[in-house]
């Protein structure tokens, strides 16, 4: 049902990988995502197959969830993959056809290429979306930008902003459905009907959509003042993010996970 | 003179809400500033339960935010637990410990998870995070949501979401709660289970409650109501002296609660002067009623007007809709939320679906408009005598369909979008590309038919009250002529005026020859409006029948989770001392008659 419309992907779960302070799997997410663009060998890419597939493993995530998230870019891995393989004119040749010639080279470096992608996506869901609640995620954000607030950068306004909007995202889906069937019962036409019947069908959508979200925003403002909202100042929290001894392990271990892959990429590139 | 101070003081401390003399108004853009509460005195004592009654824009939330410091009177001064609220530093005393649960249970929660939620209050006060963490499991449990502590919101009913609601105000340690018809959009189920809380938190912590409703039903809990009209205390009293005031209350645009209205009208048939005092619960009225009645059968009063007993009987006419075996499941992993409903509808009659939020009311209904097309069943609609009948699998007579079926949806009035009245009426008609002059023409129609006129047509649909929005809404669909119509829950979060008003339409458009279909969990008015009543529960169609056939054995009603029309619980009581009582009636005036009928055949025997 559109209630259970849910944000992101989290897939809920209680690993090694769910449990870790947010803020090191962004920071680990980070380095992931810096190491997988400075692979430039084939031995390296390899390396970093290896070690992601291990944190899938940790995260003890099916398989088949992990590879949903791909999904999305699948064109664009089959893209990148035929236009390199076509492109690259180096090496030796294996299909002569016409102006069409395909070599070795330009297929094992299309494969990696494609990859490399496959495996950026794959380490930021593992990490990130699939492992931690959007929640949890807001929170870690306003815990490592909190430094800005000295420069006056209104952190945690901006946190408390993205958890709201997070709030209401299936509130708005389910009110989107619910217009949707009443004006489809006064005769609108999303689906049918010339451009502008379809156009006017959205507006009479998009309207009633945009004045309830304003009276909601404008009530929930009233509900939060009337429950002593004053902004950051001096706020405590239910969940505070703490780094334990567990986190700093993982993080070092993943972290230097990755340092090694730097080093084996390096050596396979001067060798 | 130190003395009569302390004697104040002592006042001002057992009362723990105080209004003296407050005059609050609004700035309104077009017509300057408008009064919405002026000269207002009114005192709360601390552990009790008010109940503030009122039209729509009568000032009763004004007041409640005047109590929480989301306001400041103009002039006069409000006192919270003795200390004034103009008082700066006395603010956030006074907001921390009022509670305020809101009308729209989705508009209040912050939280993205239950737990998150309720620590919302305690965070902002800067509470230390164990006795955060202590406070939510101890909110969480008083309520009864522990279990869904870690839920979306999105998840909860309604219900579930007040009561979400009221768990975060008890993290924050309140001394007094402030209800802003917080029970308005709830079902009945759910509606009880809120007021339980309340109730205990009267009880068990002593708290204040300032109680605003439209139902009376409601107000009765209360120790005493206060009525505000146009911005002036009208009434105050117990509830008993409020609604034995029969006439006035009804001038205010309120109701009585029906077992107040029954021993009103009896008396008045009568012509027994009624004993005051005597109409705040539903025992105390009964026992008047008695009373009054025993003067009947003792032939003290001879000729009593005599009742009349209405035709139970459903009309026979052509079917206008037939349901057959139709099954929907929204999510295989979840139970079907309609299984092998089957049912038809007869031209010209009120046909009433009942049952609990959850129980596939809207489901089925989407369905009969073909919003949902049936993969396993069938809906087939007759528009005419010897048209070709529907059907709503088949895609090309969809579009008919809607122009025969029109759909009126549960709060109407966020379907409205255009600039003006006129043209969001003529919008459904123009999709049927009828030509200007008749366009103009129905909405007209359609416009008075709801009791609006020709003013509004150039007004823009967002400046209007909520009751106005909501008619214009309905008139949205009569436009469009259709022969049935359907509609969910028309009267919710209306004030008694409103709803009589909008369930008025209801009758007229029957009249007219129209077809209607009643969703509702007013088992009142399901009673009083429809010719029949489908049962749903739990996705399936559990009885069809007259009013009289389904609510003859109330064991039936119980066992369907149902519970009897006012009127009929009544009747129901007082059969037990006058036997020869029928106790289908759901109009008051005939429970009234038939009293007064059974009490002198009983005086005859």
């Amino acid at each position: 049902m559109m209630k259970d419309v849910s944000i992101g992907r989290y897939y809920q779960g209680d690993s090694v990988l769910h449990r870790m302070d947010p803020r090191a799997k962004i920071v680990l997410c980070l380095i992931y995502m810096i190491v997988v663009f400075m692979m430039t060998t084939a031995e390296g890419i390899l390396a970093t197959f290896l070690i992601v597939t291990f944190l899938c493993v940790l995260s003890a995530i099916p398989f088949s969830t992990i590879l949903d998230s791909v999904r999305p870019i699948v064109f664009l891995l089959l893209f990148i993959l035929v236009l390199n393989i076509l492109t690259i004119r180096t090496g030796n040749p294996i299909v002569s056809w016409g102006f069409l010639k395909i070599t070795d080279d330009g297929v094992l470096k299309a494969g990696l290429m494609a990859l490399r992608l496959f495996l950026l996506i794959v380490s930021t869901s593992i990490l990130l979306t699939l492992t931690t609640t959007p929640l949890l995620m807001a929170d870690s954000l306003e815990s490592l930008f909190g430094p800005l607030k000295k420069i006056k950068v209104p952190v945690h306004e901006m946190a408390m902003m993205m958890s709201i909007a997070l709030r209401f995202v299936p509130t708005l889906v389910e009110e989107t459905d619910k217009i949707m069937k009443a004006q489809a019962s006064r005769g609108a036409e999303y689906d049918t009907g010339n451009i502008l019947a379809r156009a006017r069908g959205y507006v009479s959508v998009l309207v009633p959509l945009f004045v309830s979200a304003f009276k909601r925003a404008e009530e929930l403002a009233i509900a939060m003042d009337a429950r002593c909202y004053r902004g950051g100042e001096g706020r405590t929290k239910l969940h505070v993010l703490h780094m334990r001894g567990k986190d700093y392990f993982w993080l070092i271990l993943l972290a230097s996970l990755a340092g090694g892959l730097i080093c084996i990429d390096f050596y396979f590139k001067i060798s | 003179m130190s003395d009569k101070n302390t004697q104040i003081a002592d006042i001002n401390d057992k009362m723990d809400i105080r209004l003296k003399n407050v005059r609050f108004s609004y700035l309104h853009s077009e017509t300057g500033s408008v009064a919405a509460l002026s000269d207002v005195s009114l005192s709360v004592r601390q552990g009790t339960h008010a109940a503030l009654l009122g039209r729509n824009g009568s000032g009763k939330s004004t007041m409640a935010k005047l109590i929480n410091v989301l306001e400041m009177p103009q002039s006069g001064t409000v006192l919270v637990m003795g200390r004034d609220t103009a008082n700066d530093k006395d603010f956030w005393y006074i907001r921390r410990s009022c509670g305020m649960v809101f009308q729209n249970p989705d508009n209040q929660i912050v939280g993205t998870t239950v737990e998150e939620d309720v620590a919302f209050g305690p965070e902002n006060l800067g509470i230390p995070t164990e006795e955060i963490r202590r406070r939510v499991d101890e909110a969480l449990k008083y309520v009864g949501l522990s279990d869904l502590a870690r839920r979306q919101p999105s998840q909860l009913s309604g219900g579930q979401k007040q009561k979400l609601a009221i768990a975060g105000i008890l993290a924050m340690q309140p001394q007094i709660l402030l209800l802003d018809e917080s029970t308005s959009m709830l079902d009945p189920i759910s509606r009880d289970e809120f007021l339980a809380v309340v109730e205990r938190l009267i009880k068990e912590k002593n708290m204040t409650v300032l109680h605003i409703t439209h139902d009376m039903a409601e107000a009765c809990l209360a120790d005493k109501v206060f009525v505000l009209d146009h911005g002036k205390l009208a009434m105050s009293g117990t509830p008993g002296e409020i609604f034995s005031q029969v006439k006035k209350v009804r001038a205010l645009g309120l109701d009585v609660p029906v077992f107040a209205e029954l021993a009103y009208e009896v008396s008045q048939r009568l012509g027994i002067e009624m004993e005051q005092q005597t109409l705040f619960s539903r025992a105390s009225a009964l026992a008047g009623i008695r009373k009054m009645l025993d003067f009947v059968a003792d032939g003290k009063i001879s000729n009593p007007l005599p009742g009349y007993c209405p035709a139970g009987i459903a009309k026979e006419s052509r079917k206008v809709i037939e349901v057959s075996h139709l099954n929907h499941v929204y999510d295989k992993k979840d139970k079907p939320s309609l299984s092998d409903i089957s049912f038809s509808v007869n031209e010209g009659e009120i046909f009433a679906i009942i049952g609990h939020s959850g129980s596939g009311k809207t489901t089925l209904i989407s369905h009969l408009n073909g919003l949902l097309r049936p993969k396993d069943g069938e809906i087939v609609i007759f528009p005419k005598e010897n048209a070709a009948p529907l059907n709503t699998r088949k895609n090309a007579d969809v579009r008919q369909i809607r122009r025969v079926v029109g759909l009126l949806f549960q709060y109407p009035e966020y379907q409205l979008f255009e600039e003006t009245v006129e043209r969001d009426i003529a919008f459904g008609p123009s999709k049927m590309g009828l030509d200007p002059d008749e366009i103009k023409r129905r909405v007209s129609e359609a416009l008075t038919l709801v009791g609006l006129d020709d003013t509004f047509l150039k007004r823009s649909p967002f400046e209007l009250s909520g009751g106005q929005k909501r008619r214009v809404a309905f008139a949205g669909v009569l436009a469009m002529d259709p022969d049935i119509l359907v509609l969910d829950e028309p009267a919710a979060g209306l004030d008694p005026t409103g709803r009589r008003e909008i369930l008025s339409y209801a009758e007229k458009l029957k009249k007219r020859g129209k077809t209607i279909i009643l969703v509702s969990h007013n088992m009142d008015e399901a009673a009083r409006f429809a010719d029949r009543i489908l049962v749903l529960k739990k996705g399936e169609v559990r009885a069809i029948m007259t009013p009289q056939q389904l609510f003859s054995d109330l064991s039936v009603i119980r066992d369907l989770g149902l519970v009897e029309p006012e009127t009929v619980a009544c009747l129901t009581e007082l059969k037990e001392d006058y036997p020869l009582i029928n106790t289908c009636f759901f109009r008051v005036e005939d429970a009234a008659g038939e009293l007064i009928r059974a009490a002198a055949r009983g005086g005859d025997l």
